[in-house]
């Protein structure tokens, strides 16, 4: 693919530092958020930042920072910027990157390097961050020449956001940032979100029509192509029941009609059967992840396979497919719409209604036995009276899974969270870039002991910007996905997940400026969470829960979906 | 089974590296690899690249990385010309 198709020529303008010229190209380009920690190869650009239009969040990692250009990328729709100092700043931004590229997260990341006269030399705090993250990003830029900075930043945005949407990488030597230029270039670039033939659409409509137990299989792509309501609109239309992956939620709403809820290891039994049990797949935006298939080989094995997406590398990379259709998921699944409207109506009462009384037999019983805190019930409770403006920022691990089973969502920017990277730390400062994005809303991140520990240095982010965030801490002194598997997969051989030595989060929380405040007993949660949503700044609500507690049902791995372990905690 | 992949790319920093990287971690080796000097044309310089890959394990199929390799930035244009036996 490329994208430079036609280079314009050079332009003069007033003689600017390339440090100058990479603010003012962000100005310029709208960008009024900007994530970051300076060092000393990024020296020239923190010195053209200070007083210019574009507000700096300083972090207290350059992770932190990655973690929230994402969130606030994905909560604003725009694209998330980050920037970093060169060596352990740039490596630091490394997991960041990897975490935007497995969900598809428009961002640019702007580091510093060492000048180029001493690159290659094992210069002090040099690192080849371009060979570092090549695997990590979309696409990556060592910029040569400060001329092509506004170019290579426009590029770069229009990179990170078009078609299936990434990272970006922009690397500028120290020298780079200093040298002064009067020309600039700049690039057309062309519009490369592709819109499928009519033939793969009508072969699509012709294949939903002949199905019996047709399956909507939804996964992140719906929400990033804008197509969230043309979804809505298909799955109305047709009646077809609908599953989701951990990206999608909220792309229909929790407790819709035909809406089985999520499918894979921790996915509802109802939406597993059903797609094992299909003879045709209507995927939107999905990837077969192994974590939504199960075992591959045995994934929907009556099941033909239409999918729609943006990136024809995802054809048939993990199953064969009889219809694909290339290209951005909106105006393709519009014409569907058109195509499917204009024919015989589409019948699967038999098969939505069986569908439907195997979801109704799915009810969770929220009434655990015990005065300590049932995290699954206190997640209902929180998506219940936050209401429509809830966010929910996750960490990773059993709480991740808690919140995707047991919060509704009525919209897919409702729920972010690390699904392709599962990156341990995302929770806190996804918060803070979901909260910076989104004033208005209700985010709450919900961590765990483990999670929010890898970042807890953010706390110091939130307090310096009286960040009004929600942070619920669910402690069970554990790291408890890792237990949940040595129990059940290791034959109880739990080693290394004891965090009892955890210190006293509220203490920790109050040392850094933020009230808080302790649930350990099931009778505190309406209050505490009520404390938690009227309070107006910043807040940590440390609910602790049982170490054993498991999270149900549970799709052991290597097994297929319809394989499903359940309990009752 | 053995796969010819000519590949026409972009002159950019790290260009090669970020082709035979995707080639290797998509499940590919490379047996033979061959390339040719710059041509200058619309949008800047660009050179082709003859890649002769095979699945490591036997399971991956050269039309998805084919796909793969046109997705990245700079790649101009990616044809899978002939198929031989591998040695």
């Amino acid at each position: 693919m490329t994208v430079s198709t036609i280079q314009m020529p050079a332009h003069e303008t007033t003689a600017q530092t390339g440090a100058s010229l990479v603010v003012s190209t962000l100005e310029r380009m709208g960008v009024d958020v900007v994530f970051g920690y300076p060092g000393g190869a990024i020296m020239p650009i923190y010195d053209a930042i200070a007083g210019s239009g574009v507000r700096h969040y300083l972090c207290r990692h350059e992770q932190g920072a990655a973690f929230a250009a994402d969130a606030y990328a994905r909560t604003s729709g725009k694209v998330g910027v980050c920037m970093a100092t060169s060596g352990p700043g740039a490596t630091n931004l490394v997991t960041g990157i990897a975490n935007a590229m497995l969900d598809s997260v428009p961002m640019v990341c702007i580091t510093g390097n060492v000048a180029q006269g001493v690159m290659g030399t094992d210069a002090f705090q040099e690192v080849d961050i371009m060979g570092v993250t090549m695997p990590l990003v979309k696409h990556s830029y060592l910029v040569r020449d400060a001329a092509d900075i506004p170019a290579i930043i426009e590029e770069a945005f229009h990179i990170a956001r078009s078609g299936r949407p990434g990272p970006v990488l922009i690397d500028l030597p120290k020298d780079i940032q200093f040298q002064t230029t009067a020309e600039t270039r700049a690039f057309h670039l062309p519009n490369d979100n592709a819109i499928a033939d009519s033939a793969s659409i009508r072969a699509a409509a012709d294949a939903i029509r002949s199905a019996k137990r047709p399956i909507i299989y939804i996964g992140g792509g719906a929400k990033i192509s804008g197509a969230v309501e043309t979804v809505r609109e298909f799955a109305a239309m047709t009646g077809i029941p609908q599953v989701s992956t951990l990206n999608a939620l909220g792309t229909i709403p929790t407790g819709q009609d035909n809406y089985l809820g999520m499918l894979g290891m921790h996915g509802t039994r109802a939406a597993n059967d059903a797609v094992q049990a299909s003879d045709l797949l209507i995927v939107v935006g999905a990837r077969f992840d192994d974590r939504a298939t199960g075992k591959l080989a045995e994934f929907a094995p009556n099941a033909g396979v239409i999918h729609f997406d943006v990136d024809a590398s995802e054809i048939g990379k993990l199953r064969a497919v009889a219809v694909p259709v290339v290209g951005d998921l909106k105006p393709n699944l519009e014409a569907l719409n058109r195509e499917l409207a204009a024919g015989d109506t589409i019948n699967v009462r038999d098969w939505s209604d069986q569908c439907r009384a195997q979801m109704a037999q799915c009810a969770v019983d929220y009434n655990a036995p015990g005065d300590g805190v049932f995290a699954p019930a206190l997640l209902y409770q929180l998506s219940e009276m936050a209401g429509p403006s809830f966010i929910a920022a996750c960490d990773v691990g059993q709480h991740q899974m808690w919140v995707a089973q047991h919060c509704a969502f009525s919209r897919p920017q409702a729920h972010i969270t690390s699904g392709g990277l599962g990156a341990m730390g995302f929770g806190l400062p996804a918060g803070i870039g979901a909260k910076l994005a989104d004033p208005d809303a209700c985010v709450v991140t919900i961590t765990g002991d483990g999670g929010v520990m890898m970042n807890i240095q953010e706390l110091a982010t939130v307090n310096r910007f009286k960040i009004p965030l929600k942070i619920v801490l669910l402690d069970n002194s554990r790291l408890g996905m890792v237990r949940q598997w040595q129990e059940f997969f290791f034959e109880r051989n739990f080693s290394e997940i004891d965090l009892s030595d955890n210190p006293d989060f509220v203490k920790v929380a109050e040392a850094f400026g933020i009230e808080a405040f302790r649930i350990d007993h099931k009778d505190q949660v309406t209050d505490g969470l009520k404390r938690l949503l009227e309070t107006d700044g910043p807040i940590l609500a440390h609910v602790i829960i049982n170490p054993e507690d498991n999270v149900w049902p549970l799709v052991p791995p290597g097994k297929n979906n319809s394989e499903m372990m359940e309990g009752s905690r | 089974m053995s796969n010819m992949i000519h590949i026409q790319i972009d002159r950019a920093d790290g260009s090669l590296q970020r082709l035979i990287g995707l080639v290797e971690r998509r499940g590919f080796e490379i047996h033979g690899m061959s390339m040719t000097d710059f041509h200058t044309g619309m949008g800047g310089d660009w050179r082709t690249l003859t890649l002769n890959v095979a699945s490591r394990d036997g399971t991956r199929c050269v039309d998805n990385l084919g796909r793969q390799i046109d997705r990245l930035f700079g790649v101009r244009r990616v044809e899978d010309t002939a198929s031989a036996n591998a040695a």
